[in-house]
C-alpha cells in the first residue's frame, strides 16, 4: 500500500512514471518508466499514457490515446490511485498528494494538509501534556530564573523553535532578555525587534510571521533582517495589572516553521508563565525589601547604641548633644571625653549610609576615644585617627570631623577641621562668629596628612555650636535648602541659652524647616558652652 | 540619573553626569564608572557643569576612582560649579584632583599629558 503523499509541481505538463527523472515520480513497481502525461489544453487537463504495457485507467476504464479530467476522477496506474481534484488556484489545497514524510512526523502537518485522524489527536494530546506539566511545576515554590528555564525547555521539546527568548520589562520601555536558549550551532545575534515588541507587549497581541523577509510589518525592521529569523512566533506575558514583556521563537532555517496551533500553544502557556512570573517577582521584591529594612534596623541600632546619651554635668562646662537620624543611617557621630583638665569632643560624619556606614561610625569613635588617651595634642590625635582610617580602605569610606580639646582653666580650645562643617562661637550676646582655621583634609584619605590646629580661646559664657551637614542641607518641601544663613540666624536668637537649649531650639528650627518628611541624612548638633575655669 | 558620555579626539572618555550626585544616584555612577575601568580605560574626564550638589556619597565615588586610576591612569575633574567646588574645598579634596574650569581645557591637558 502506498501512503498518500504531496507533490507540488508547476507547469502545464507533468509527466508520471517509476523514473526519477518524471516529474512525478512514483514508487510503484507496477508503473513503467515514463507511463503516463498530465497536460494542459486550452482551460482542461488531460491525460495520455506514454506507451506502457501497463494500461492507465480512469474511473476504472482504460485510457485511449488521451482522456480528459475533471474534479471527483479517479486514475489508476500500477497499484497507484491518484484522485483528481480541480478549482481555481487560489482554494486548491496545498496538495492532492501527500508525502510519506509528514505523516511519520506529525508536528510538521498544518491545519491545511489532511491527515488521518490518528495522528492530530495524538498530537493535540502531547500539547495538553506540556501545559499540564508547566502548570504543575509553575505552582511549586522557584526562582525567576529557574522558571524562565524552564518554560524555555518545554517550549523547546514541543515546539522545537531554533532559538527561544524570553524578554521582560514594563510596557512602553526596553525590554530586557532575561533568559533565552538556542539550539546547539546557532549563532549570531538574537533576534530583539522594537517593534515587534511594541506590537505584542504594548497592544497584547501574539504574532505569527510566516516569513519575515516577506512580511510587509517588518520589512522596515532591521532587527529582524540582521538576525535572520525567518519563521516568529511571539506570544505577550499577560499578567492582571498588564503585560510583563513576551516570549519570542525564531526559526532561521525554515519559513512557516510555527503554525496557528504552535501560536494557540505558546499563547495560553505565555499567560500561565505572565502568572507565576508576578507572584515570583512580587516574593522576591518583598524579601528583598525585608532584608533591606533588617539591615537599615540594623545599622540604627548601631548608630544609636553608639552615642552617649548621658552628658557630664560638671561646673566648668556644659555639653549637649543629638543626632536626628535619617531613615537610612547617614554615618553622624559625636563623642566626648572628659578629664580633670581637659575636655575632648568630636562631631564627625561617615560618607556613605546604611550598615557600611554604621560600622565605619563605630571605628571611627573607637579610635577617638583611645587616641585623646594618649596622643599629646589634638594635631596628632587627628593624624593617628586619620592613618589608622586610611588603612584597608578599599571602599574609600572617609571621615569629616571637627574636633576640639577645650583646657578647662583656661578657656583655650585646641581645634581641628578635617573637612567639615566651619563650627560657630557665639558670644554671649549671641552672635555666631564662624570658627576657620585648622583646616584639614577628610580623615581616611591621604595617610600621613599632618593635621594644623587652630587656636581659639572661649570666655565664660561662650559656646562652640558643631553640626553636620544634614543641618545645613535639610529640604523643606519645596526643595529649599535650610542653610546657613538660617542656622546663623536661629543662632542670633539663643543668646544666653544653655548648651542643651542650644541643641534642643536648633533641632526643632530645622524640624519646623523641613515638615514631617523624615531627614534625608543624618541631622546633629553638638553644643560646648564654658562657664566658669576649672 | 541621567550620565551622559562623550568621546573627545585622542580618544579620551568624557563622563558628564546631570543633576544631583548623593546616595540615592551614587551608586549608578559608580557602576557606570568602574564599568569603564574593566573595559581597559584609563583616561577619563569627568565634566560636573550638569551636577548641581554632591554629597560625601559623591565625593567617595570620585576618591575611589581617582584611587583607582592612580597606578594606571588619569582623571580630570572640570567645570565644578561654586557650591560643588566649595564642598570639595571644604573636604579638603581640591588638592587631590586635578580640576580644570573647562572640558577643553581638562582634555587639553589630559592629552598633552600634563
Amino acid at each position: 500500500m502506498v501512503l498518500p503523499f504531496d507533490h507540488e509541481c508547476s507547469g502545464p505538463a507533468l509527466v508520471l512514471g517509476r523514473s526519477r527523472k518524471a516529474d512525478l515520480p512514483l514508487a510503484d513497481r507496477f508503473i513503467s518508466r515514463l507511463h503516463a502525461r498530465f497536460f494542459l489544453e486550452g482551460d482542461d487537463w488531460f491525460v495520455e499514457g506514454l506507451g506502457s504495457h501497463n494500461p492507465t485507467f480512469l474511473n476504472g476504464r482504460p485510457v485511449k490515446e488521451r482522456a480528459r479530467l475533471a474534479s471527483g476522477d479517479v486514475l489508476t496506474l500500477g497499484e497507484t490511485s491518484i484522485s483528481i481534484e480541480c478549482g481555481p488556484a487560489e482554494a486548491a489545497p496545498s496538495g492532492i498528494f501527500r508525502s510519506a514524510a509528514s505523516l511519520l512526523a506529525p508536528e510538521e502537518v498544518t491545519r491545511e494538509q489532511e491527515v488521518p485522524a490518528g495522528a492530530t489527536l495524538g498530537r493535540l494530546a502531547a500539547r495538553l501534556k506540556l501545559v499540564n506539566e508547566v502548570h504543575r511545576a509553575l505552582s511549586g515554590p522557584i526562582s525567576i530564573e529557574a522558571l524562565l528555564d524552564l518554560i524555555l525547555d518545554r517550549v523547546f521539546t514541543h515546539l522545537r523553535p531554533e532559538e527561544g527568548a524570553i524578554f521582560l520589562g514594563p510596557p512602553g520601555a526596553d525590554l530586557t532578555r532575561a533568559a533565552s536558549r538556542r539550539l546547539p550551532g546557532v549563532s549570531g545575534e538574537f533576534l530583539y525587534s522594537r517593534s515587534l515588541a511594541r506590537e505584542v507587549t504594548e497592544k497584547g497581541l501574539a504574532a505569527l510571521v510566516e516569513d519575515a523577509s516577506d512580511d510587509a510589518r517588518f520589512a522596515a525592521a532591521n532587527s529582524i533582517l540582521a538576525s535572520g529569523a525567518r519563521s516568529i512566533a511571539a506570544a505577550p506575558l499577560l499578567a492582571a495589572e498588564g503585560c510583563l514583556g513576551m516570549i519570542v521563537l525564531t526559526s532561521r532555517a525554515e519559513v512557516r516553521r510555527f503554525s496557528e496551533e504552535d501560536l494557540e500553544l505558546l499563547v495560553s502557556l505565555a499567560s500561565a508563565a505572565a502568572l507565576r512570573i508576578r507572584n515570583v517577582a512580587l516574593a522576591e521584591e518583598t524579601a528583598r525589601g525585608r532584608l533591606l529594612e533588617k539591615e537599615l534596623a540594623l545599622a540604627h541600632e548601631i548608630q544609636m547604641g553608639m552615642l552617649p546619651k548621658e552628658f557630664p554635668s560638671r561646673r566648668e562646662f556644659e555639653l549637649h548633644a543629638a543626632v536626628r537620624p535619617a531613615r537610612s543611617v547617614g554615618g553622624d557621630l559625636y563623642e566626648f571625653f572628659a578629664d580633670e583638665g581637659r575636655l575632648w569632643f568630636v562631631v564627625a560624619d561617615v560618607s556613605g549610609k546604611g550598615l557600611p556606614a554604621a560600622l565605619h561610625m563605630a571605628v571611627t569613635k573607637t579610635l577617638f576615644r583611645a587616641f585623646v588617651q594618649t596622643e599629646p595634642s589634638l594635631s596628632a590625635v587627628l593624624a593617628r585617627m586619620n592613618r589608622e582610617l586610611c588603612r584597608e580602605n578599599e571602599r574609600a569610606m572617609f571621615v569629616t570631623a571637627f574636633a576640639g580639646c577645650l583646657d578647662l582653666a583656661t578657656g583655650e580650645l585646641e581645634f581641628g577641621n578635617a573637612g567639615h562643617n566651619v563650627p560657630y562661637l557665639l558670644l554671649r550676646d549671641g552672635s555666631p562668629r564662624r570658627v576657620t582655621g585648622g583646616p584639614g583634609m577628610a580623615l581616611g584619605v591621604v595617610e600621613d596628612f599632618a593635621y594644623p590646629a587652630g587656636r581659639i580661646r572661649l570666655e565664660p559664657g561662650e559656646s562652640l555650636f558643631l553640626y553636620t551637614d544634614g543641618v545645613t542641607e535639610a529640604l523643606d518641601p519645596k526643595g529649599e535648602q535650610f542653610s546657613e544663613e538660617r542656622l546663623q540666624d536661629c543662632l542670633r536668637g539663643l543668646a544666653g541659652a544653655t548648651a542643651a537649649q542650644l541643641v534642643e531650639r536648633t533641632l526643632a528650627a530645622v524640624q519646623a524647616f523641613a515638615g514631617a518628611a523624615p531627614p534625608f541624612d543624618d541631622v546633629t548638633v553638638m553644643a560646648v558652652r564654658y562657664l566658669s575655669p576649672a | 540619573m541621567e550620565i551622559r558620555e562623550e568621546r573627545a579626539a585622542s580618544g579620551i572618555l568624557v563622563i558628564a553626569p546631570v543633576g544631583r550626585i548623593d546616595s540615592n544616584t551614587s551608586g549608578e555612577l559608580e557602576e557606570k564608572l568602574f564599568a569603564h575601568l574593566a573595559a581597559g580605560e584609563t583616561r577619563l574626564v569627568i565634566d560636573m557643569q550638569q551636577v548641581e550638589y554632591i554629597s560625601s556619597a559623591g565625593l567617595r565615588v570620585l576618591l575611589r576612582l581617582a584611587q583607582k586610576l592612580r597606578e594606571r591612569g588619569r582623571l580630570v575633574l572640570c567645570s565644578l560649579a561654586h557650591s560643588v567646588r566649595q564642598v570639595f574645598e571644604l573636604a579638603g579634596f581640591l588638592v587631590l584632583f586635578a580640576i580644570e574650569p573647562s572640558r577643553e581645557l581638562a582634555v587639553a591637558r589630559m592629552a598633552s599629558g600634563g
